[in-house]
């Protein structure tokens, strides 16, 4: 452990009121300096790509149906926000319905596998086999299936979710502390109580490690569902571009989906950071 | 008196196997102890010698293989559940993501139907018996070792069970700490047996150490290993209360001669 021991007798110093202010104004710094400590290089670097990028086009003189240039692909996106706002409603209400269905799933399921051996042995290969077929192949599938819209979408979004969340589940829930399982049975605490009190928290490391991957899946899951059998979202609006040879369009779609999942990344990140003070991968990150 | 009262912890040919037909091994064999009111027993013995599968047994963590214990005359389940058991373990086992007041109160929070009626203590006022009441709201990883025991002790404490069970509970704390530790129990203990029947509280204690089993103890049982019988029960026929200085004592000394003999005795093959 490298966190400070505190010892009776000297107890930590508590910053006073008197002093709140001068503090707050400390607190503002450092969070300035924390942020630009933390966005600026992946600006600079980003803008630089982009530089490169755009003066590649120009001096070769490449066409827009090709590959658009950044300032293209800005103005597109400049000149209908509202439609790439909308087209990325829809998605990103697919991708996250998704998640949650599969997460739902995989958690209950985990729950069973965690209490039972037997259980486990049965449903693991079971699960393994729906991970290693690739999603791809059966996508053209569920258009016949679940027809268009979002029951195709939600489904194949669960299929990607669900593997990672089951699997960090199963060793979250068993991943408890014996002394303090122990502790439990001496309080004649109730299995649900147990699962309450000790295993769900426990897990909250190993399920936030899921969800941070899973998370971008689940936009991946939509946009393929999108793409094969929907009538609109993104996905639906880079293939339409793509055959049209409208690339401005189809490269503005990307864009939003880039943006969508960084900021469904950080979201899960910030999420995590909150409930998890406690635990030393926040602490010591 | 309350000699109608069964034995707080009765133990009566206690024999413990692990393992299955092919590989056994018999950790404890024919174990018989009576452990009265408000008592304090140690139990002493080289490692492997079964000390803490006896106190699982009375705690009800493990069923006998054959034999009997009771709590109180009842089975140790059914103590459990009435919440007559409060248990320390050589890990504080504390759950990080609680704070110092929300770990001493998760007693009351789980097993609610048997608790709902008894009177608990306050989660506070346990605080302020282990001297943590300024810490009250600290989190597990921000104590040391020694105030981390404390913590499990007035968690332990907290449901005001009758029966305190000490599973090596400073057994990895530094030399220094283990010592002070030892005389805070003491004095915990003592407190307790002026509060009349309701607050009076029986430990039984395993420890690896003479001077710890000794110090705190009305009789101390020495165990031998493989399989764990009782060797001998001591008497310990220090006055109470025993306070700082007293492992100095010349009867202090003969005691720990007379244990370590009795601990270094060859078990009879």
């Amino acid at each position: 452990m490298s966190q400070p021991i505190v010892d009776q007798g000297q107890q930590m110093a508590v910053a006073s009121p008197s002093v709140g202010s001068a503090w707050d104004a400390q607190r503002l710094r450092r969070v300035l300096v924390a942020a630009g400590r933390d966005l600026l290089p992946p600006l600079v670097a980003l803008s630089l790509a982009a530089a490169v990028w755009e003066a590649w086009v120009r001096l070769r003189d490449v066409p827009d149906y090709l590959v658009p240039a950044p300032s293209a692909i800005a103005a597109r996106l400049a000149e209908d926000p509202a439609f790439f706002a909308r087209q990325g409603g829809i998605t990103l209400y697919g991708a996250l319905a998704g998640f949650g269905l599969g997460a739902a799933i995989a958690i209950a399921l985990a729950v069973l596998m965690a209490h039972s051996r037997f259980l486990e042995r049965s449903l693991f290969p079971l699960a393994i086999m729906v991970k290693v077929t690739p999603i791809i192949a059966i996508a053209p599938l569920l258009a016949i299936w679940f027809g268009f819209g979002l029951m195709p979408k939600l489904f194949i979004t669960a299929l990607i979710v669900f593997f990672p969340v089951m699997v960090n589940a199963v060793v979250g829930f068993r991943s408890v502390n014996p002394w303090a399982l122990e502790l439990l049975h001496s309080l004649a605490a109730s299995p649900w109580e147990v699962f309450l009190k000790l295993r769900l928290p426990s897990s909250l490391p190993y399920l936030f490690a899921a969800f941070k991957v899973s998370i971008p899946l689940s936009v991946i899951g939509a946009v393929v569902a999108e793409w094969f059998s929907g009538q609109d979202g993104l996905g639906r609006v880079i293939q339409v571009s793509n055959s049209n040879l409208d690339m401005p369009t189809a490269f503005g779609a990307i864009v939003s989906l880039a943006v969508m999942g960084i900021g469904l990344y950080l979201i899960t990140s910030l999420l995590e950071r909150r409930l998890l003070s406690w635990h030393e991968s926040t602490i010591n990150p | 008196m309350t000699n109608d009262r069964p034995a707080h912890v009765a133990v009566e040919s206690l024999t413990k196997t692990f393992g299955n037909s092919e590989r056994s091994l018999t950790a404890l064999d024919g174990v018989n102890l009576e452990i009265g009111w408000g008592e304090f027993v140690s139990i002493i013995g080289p490692s492997g010698c079964g000390k803490t599968t006896l106190l699982r047994l009375i705690g009800g963590l493990l069923e006998p293989t054959a034999g009997v214990v009771q709590v109180a005359g009842r089975e140790p389940r059914a103590a459990q559940r009435g919440k007559e058991i409060g248990y320390v373990f050589q890990d504080a086992s504390l759950l990080p993501w609680r704070s110092v007041l929300d770990n001493v109160r998760l007693p009351l929070e789980v097993n609610r139907r048997n608790g709902g009626s008894r009177r608990n203590n306050q989660p506070e006022q346990l605080l302020e018996l282990v001297r943590l009441e300024e810490f009250e709201n600290y989190y597990p990883r921000e104590l040391s070792g020694g105030m981390q025991q404390r913590v499990a002790l007035a968690r332990a404490l907290v449901f005001e069970p009758s029966l305190l069970l000490m599973d090596e509970p400073f057994g990895a704390l530094d030399e220094i700490t283990r010592e002070s530790m030892r005389y805070e129990l003491l004095r915990i203990w003592q407190a307790s047996l002026g509060e009349g029947e309701a607050g009076r509280k029986t430990v039984v204690f395993v420890t690896h150490s003479i001077t710890e089993a000794i110090l705190l103890s009305d009789r101390v049982v020495v165990l031998s290993s493989a399989p764990g019988t009782v060797r001998a029960v001591v008497e310990i026929a220090l006055p109470r209360p025993r306070s700082e200085g007293v492992e100095t004592s010349r009867v202090f000394l003969d005691y720990t001669a007379q244990l370590r003999s009795l601990l270094k005795e060859p078990s009879p093959v």
